[in-house]
């Protein structure tokens, strides 16, 4: 019953909607206690003789008349509570969207999306029916459940009454622990479900390699096995399942038999009217539902806790780069300097970065390069503020960057990242992500400055085409430009490019660099890159190795310095020098 | 914009659903004819009951006659009569769930192996999202119906036609009379029915919006931090969320009008009918009590399946949908091009030979015109060119992912098309630009299906490709599980693998498309030197965005907008000074203009 006082807080926002919503589900259950009565009454008026037409119709328009009404209550009490329970669900998802955008991507490289995903929707969902089939299970078990039991004691017997009602908490103890073994059950089900869905997923995704090595018959044998499994969990479910509604007929069958067992004894003795007697059993009737309802109560009850506190959990999770107290909001400005002692990510123990000291005075290009998983996009997204640095510091014109707000540290930055993230959007929607009221002559200037523009038109609705899982596929060079149009739109001062001309060829890589160079003067840029013809320019290189810089320079110095640069370099270029028909190229 | 595309991705099958759906049954006679034997045992007992209780009214309560046996013979049928039908009713639908349960595995592999078989035109169109809930929450959807049908449907269905029985068995006049609620619970279902499609509709958009919202969002998260737009998503999701409450207000509203509240009106009118009807006799004589007894208790019972089935007709809604949308995958003609002819040719000397290839994706724009080529036994055939100039496309159709429609390509003088799948797939091997890794252990991706490769074949295979060093450094080495995606290695790690993979096939021909774009120069290196290993005694196709990887190719192909512009050797495409040379320059040379002035 926790969920009800963990909910405490909807209740009582949506306080006027629950009480009206139980005052009418009363009524309704107290109505429908009505027609049981009335048909005793008659039994007894036919048996007795004293029925009259008149009568009759009295009883008749009564039952009309509670018709009408019934239908009214049951009406508004069930838009009021399931009404209820559907803007919690909405309130709900709305404050989870909310706190995801304000966690870190140490966050999001922890979770799984699909988990957040079933957090978002099933615990919801759960949630929801807590409170509003929760509810009504609590209400109507309770006051339906009390009203039969006081109706069927007073205008019946009370003996008969305890008697009769022997047999019925077994069948809440029982439906309470079929519904405890059903939810465990339920749960593998859903995990068989959702590694079947993991598989599919898997599948679609690597449709080209499965195809390419003909893994095809391989891959149906793995599904077959994975559904197969999803078959046998829902078996077991089935069976746990299957167990309520016989063990209700029979229990109810028992509380029946008991009832006339003892009823005609009345009836013999003279206590009791063959018409008492069958409103008796209808009322009976009645009890089915609440007692029912009592055991599927603390399913849901229980379910509903379950996904309550997962969702609060999540709630509960602090954003772990958060603004300082009296963070400046003026946007940073001026040269960049790393000033890195070490640096882990979170909870992990190796050491990505270690004593980097660097300065990019404003305007300047530095380019950073060195093997994979040297440390060089790590550098880039601590400066983006995606981690924070606990041994040493990154300022910008002279402001370490935690001091100002992480708004404004990220208006600053214009960032296009290793992996191109776009969404199910047209691409001048996408360009205009961080300005969505630009104009469409601003979207095409820098789609032309990402070389992009030409592809675009080539579409076949232009700008207007929808990318994405719903719309046509770009092709990785093309999402790379697509994402460093959307970067330079912004206009920032300093520009990130995260290895991010790795998939757009050579000569489109220099268009594009050329075009940097003259629209940003003045403005700040670093590029991460594996090919060193992407960072041949920069005022500055740093090669990187395990997470230090292991040679700085421009390319002039680091040709002579003779290091990995070098040598890379030289590499890329021996083969020209040779091909040339053996002519000296000159450095 | 979204319904739109889902339009033109997505073919339904109108025809025959519930033909076809009934049609899986088929293999489950045995089964079902089991199952309606029990749950006619069942019925029969349900129905029994009452009848036990008019009897026990009648002949023994009302003229207070008492006498112990027969007593006790009822006593005990009625109690028997209870535990019949409940060990029947489980058996029932156990059973009934057990076969929908097959029913739907059967339709899921099927799905699934259908999948398999379909073209990438096919996948190129259709968004893996929804590809995925076609396979997975469509059926589940269909497994809904098929349970709800087989077990609550059919078995109300019979319950209520025993309740009848039972009622024609007593009286015949009020049963008659009691007809007169079908046309009324009839109409109710039928008018539910059909103001719920519209209703449900609808929700069902907005909660697919709603995920797919959700979905995008958390993918791009760093984006939309990077970027800023928190607050904008914040708003965009809050609208969805809205419409998708709205929606389902509706739908409680819909639900409240003409669900339980309008059943228990039919049922009210049921009981006025029956009470009237024995008041009406009273006026003129004696009524059998037992009679009225069993009527209103029938009539208590009759309305819960009702209940059961207009709760579930929602269900009936989306299965429907759902089953169009599996049948209409079933159905998709855009499968994967098959060997043709009877002839079974094996790949030996490895000759590859395009003639003439013209090829459209769409069929309106070719992207490739006119290719001709042949890549002689062991030979080094390099394609290079602008982005988007078609040389993914050659690969494409080598790899035999799109049909041939114009031209013919040829291995070993065979055209491509009549090699089986098996010879194509272990005798080509391709390497991907972007190395896709299953989830499962280092050797399980580089041993993939063939579950005869030795440990000893599989390290060789990363020795060969020199993944071996990053491997043995791995806590679990060659067991080390590969998280989703392989997300924890870096791209040059993961497309180290996934040469390793392709090399462990120990293919003919080796395709590769631009298979050292993701990896670092430093691995590059090492690759270049496998490369070699590798090409020696293969025919390779190759894709390469730095010409330096390609230069000792045997013949270059330099592709500009789907035609091949020159051809030849790179010192003489060098010399030729054309497309290439200028290519080359921009990688290579010094003579890149507006160099100097970056300095």
């Amino acid at each position: 019953m926790r969920i009800f006082a963990d909910l405490w807080w909807f209740f009582r926002q949506e306080k006027w909607k629950y009480l009206f919503g139980i005052f009418f589900l009363m009524c309704s259950s107290f109505l429908s206690l009505m027609p049981p009565y009335v048909v005793g009454v008659i039994v007894d008026d036919i048996r007795a003789q004293t029925l009259t037409p008149l009568l009759l119709g009295k009883w008749i328009v009564f039952l009309i008349l509670i018709g009408i009404v019934y239908y009214f209550t049951g009406y508004v009490w069930r838009l009021l509570i399931f009404g209820s329970s559907i803007i919690l669900a909405q309130q709900l998802r709305r404050d989870l969207f909310r706190h995801f955008t304000k966690l870190s991507p140490n966050f999001y490289q922890k979770k799984r999306i699909g988990d957040l995903m079933a957090h978002a929707t099933n615990d919801i969902n759960a949630v929801q029916n807590a409170a509003g089939e929760g509810i009504l299970t609590l209400v109507d078990s309770i006051t339906m459940g009390t009203m039969v039991i006081v109706t069927m004691s007073v205008l019946i017997s009370w003996e008969l009454t305890l008697i009769a009602l022997i047999p019925m908490p077994i069948m809440t103890v029982l439906t309470m622990y079929y519904g405890s073994l059903l939810h465990k059950r339920f749960g593998k089900a859903q995990a068989a479900f959702s590694d079947l869905n993991d598989k599919v997923q898997e599948n679609v995704s690597g449709v080209r390699v499965v195809k390419a090595f003909g893994e095809e018959d391989a891959q149906i044998g793995t599904f077959r096995q994975a559904s197969k499994d999803v078959v046998d969990k829902n078996v077991a479910v089935a069976k746990i399942d299957g167990l309520f509604n016989p063990t209700i007929t029979l229990i109810v069958a028992c509380c029946f038999f008991l009832a006339i067992a003892f009823g005609a004894g009345r009836v013999v003795d003279g206590t009791l009217t063959i018409g008492g007697l069958t409103s008796f059993t209808l009322y009976l009737g009645k009890l089915v539902w609440p007692m029912l309802a009592f055991g599927w109560l603390f399913n849901l009850v229980e379910r509903g806790s379950a996904s309550y506190d997962r969702i609060r959990n999540l709630l509960a999770v602090k954003p772990e780069i958060v603004d300082e107290e009296h963070a400046l909001r003026k946007v940073p400005s001026g040269d960049i300097h790393y000033a890195i002692h070490t640096f882990s990510y979170p909870g992990s123990e190796t050491v990505v970065l270690q004593s980097i000291d660097c300065t990019v005075e404003k305007g300047r290009t530095l380019g950073i390069v060195g093997r994979t998983g040297s440390g060089k996009t790590t550098l880039l997204r601590l400066l983006l503020r995606e981690f924070d640095i606990s041994d040493g510091r990154i300022e910008i014109g002279g402001l370490p960057i935690k001091r100002t707000t992480r708004d404004a540290l990220r208006s600053a930055i214009g960032y296009v990242p290793q992996d191109h993230i776009l969404f199910s959007a047209t691409i001048a929607e996408n360009i205009a992500f961080a300005r969505p009221d630009a104009s469409r002559k601003e979207i095409e200037r820098v789609a032309r400055l990402a070389n992009i523009h030409d592809d675009i038109l080539q579409f076949p609705d232009g700008y207007e085409t929808v990318v994405g899982e719903r719309g046509v596929t770009l092709s990785g060079g093309q999402k790379q430009r697509v994402s460093i149009a959307r970067a330079l739109l912004a206009d920032p001062e300093i520009l990130i490019f995260d290895d991010s001309l790795s998939a757009v060829d050579a000569r489109t890589e220099v268009a594009i660099l050329q075009a940097l160079k003259k629209e940003r003067k003045n403005k700040t840029t670093l590029i991460s890159a594996h090919r060193l013809s992407a960072v041949e320019h920069a005022d500055l290189i740093i090669v990187m190795d395990e997470g230090r810089i292991a040679e700085r320079g421009t390319h002039r110095e680091l040709m002579k310095n003779h290091g990995w640069y070098a040598e890379v370099y030289r590499h890329q270029q021996l083969e020209s020098l040779v091909l040339k028909g053996g002519k000296a190229v000159e450095q | 914009m979204n319904s739109e595309s889902d339009r033109n991705s997505e073919r339904l099958s109108g025809q025959h659903v519930t033909k076809r759906l009934l049609s899986y049954l088929k293999n489950h006679k045995k089964g079902l004819a089991a199952a309606f034997v029990m749950l006619f045992i069942a019925t029969a007992a349900d129905v029994l009951g009452p009848i036990v209780m008019k009897v026990f009214i009648d002949d023994y309560l009302a003229p207070r006659h008492f006498p112990i046996g027969p007593l006790v013979l009822l006593a005990v049928s009625f109690v028997g009569l209870y535990a019949i039908s409940a060990l029947f009713h489980y058996g029932q639908s156990l059973l009934f769930q057990k076969i929908a349960l097959r029913v739907i595995q059967k339709m899921r592999v099927d799905v699934f192996s259908k999948v398999q078989h379909l073209g990438l035109a096919f996948f190129d169109r259709t968004p893996g999202g929804s590809l995925v809930s076609r396979i997975t929450n469509d059926t589940e959807a269909i497994k809904d119906l098929y349970v709800s049908v087989l077990s609550t449907w059919v078995s109300s269905g019979v319950m209520m036609i025993g309740i009848f029985t039972g009622m024609f068995f007593l009286d015949v006049r009020l049963a008659f009379l009691c007809m007169i609620l079908m046309p009324f619970i009839l109409a109710l279902m039928w008018g539910y029915r059909k103001r719920s499609a519209a209703v449900y509709r609808v929700t069902r958009v907005k909660l697919s919006q709603l995920n797919a919202k959700l979905n995008e969002s958390l993918q791009g998260m760093a984006m939309i931090q990077a970027m800023r737009q928190e607050k904008r998503l914040r708003r965009e999701f809050g609208q969805i969320n809205d419409e998708h409450k709205t929606a389902m207000l509706k739908n409680v509203r819909l639900n409240s009008l003409m669900l339980r509240s309008a059943v228990y009106s039919v049922y009210l009118f049921g009981l006025i009918l029956i009470l009237s009807f024995f008041g009406v006799q009273s006026f003129g004589g004696a009524v059998q009590i037992g009679v009225l007894y069993a009527f209103v208790n029938y009539l208590d019972r009759f309305f819960d399946p009702i209940n059961q089935i207009m709760q579930q007709l929602t269900l009936f809604q989306q299965a429907t949908v759902s089953a169009e949308r599996v049948f209409g995958l079933l159905d998709d003609e855009r499968t994967a091009p098959v060997k043709k002819g009877s002839a079974t040719p094996m790949i030996e000397k490895g000759r590859v030979e395009f003639r003439n290839v013209t090829f459209s994706y769409d069929g309106k724009t070719d992207v490739l015109k006119n290719i001709s080529f042949a890549a002689e036994p062991g030979e080094t055939v390099a394609l290079v060119g602008h982005t988007g100039s078609g040389k993914s496309s050659i690969i494409n159709l080598l790899m035999r992912f799109y049909p041939v429609r114009r031209g013919g390509i040829y291995i070993d003088g065979e055209p491509l098309d009549t090699y089986a799948d098996r010879e194509l797939r272990s005798k080509v091997g391709l390497v991907l630009q972007d190395p896709f890794l299953f989830v499962g252990s280092v050797a399980d991706n580089i041993r993939l299906s063939h579950q005869d490769m030795t440990d000893e074949a599989v390290r060789k295979a990363a020795q060969f490709v020199q993944a071996d060093h990053f491997i043995e450094k791995l806590p679990n080495q060659y067991h080390e599980q590969i998280g989703e995606r392989g997300a924890a290695f870096s791209s040059g790690q993961r497309q180290l693998l996934s040469f390793a993979r392709t090399m462990a096939q120990n293919p003919k021909i080796l395709v590769l498309d631009e298979a050292t774009a993701h990896v670092d120069t430093e691995t590059e290196e090492a690759i270049q030197v496998a490369l070699e290993k590798m090409r020696s005694g293969r025919t390779t196709i190759a894709i390469a965005h730095r010409l330096s990887t390609i230069q000792d190719a045997d013949q270059i192909l330099v592709l500009h907008r789907g035609e091949i512009v020159e051809r030849g050797t790179h010192q003489s495409l060098l010399e030729a000074k054309g497309l290439y040379y200028k290519m080359y320059q921009l990688q290579h040379g010094k003579t890149v203009p507006g160099r100097s002035a970056a300095r």
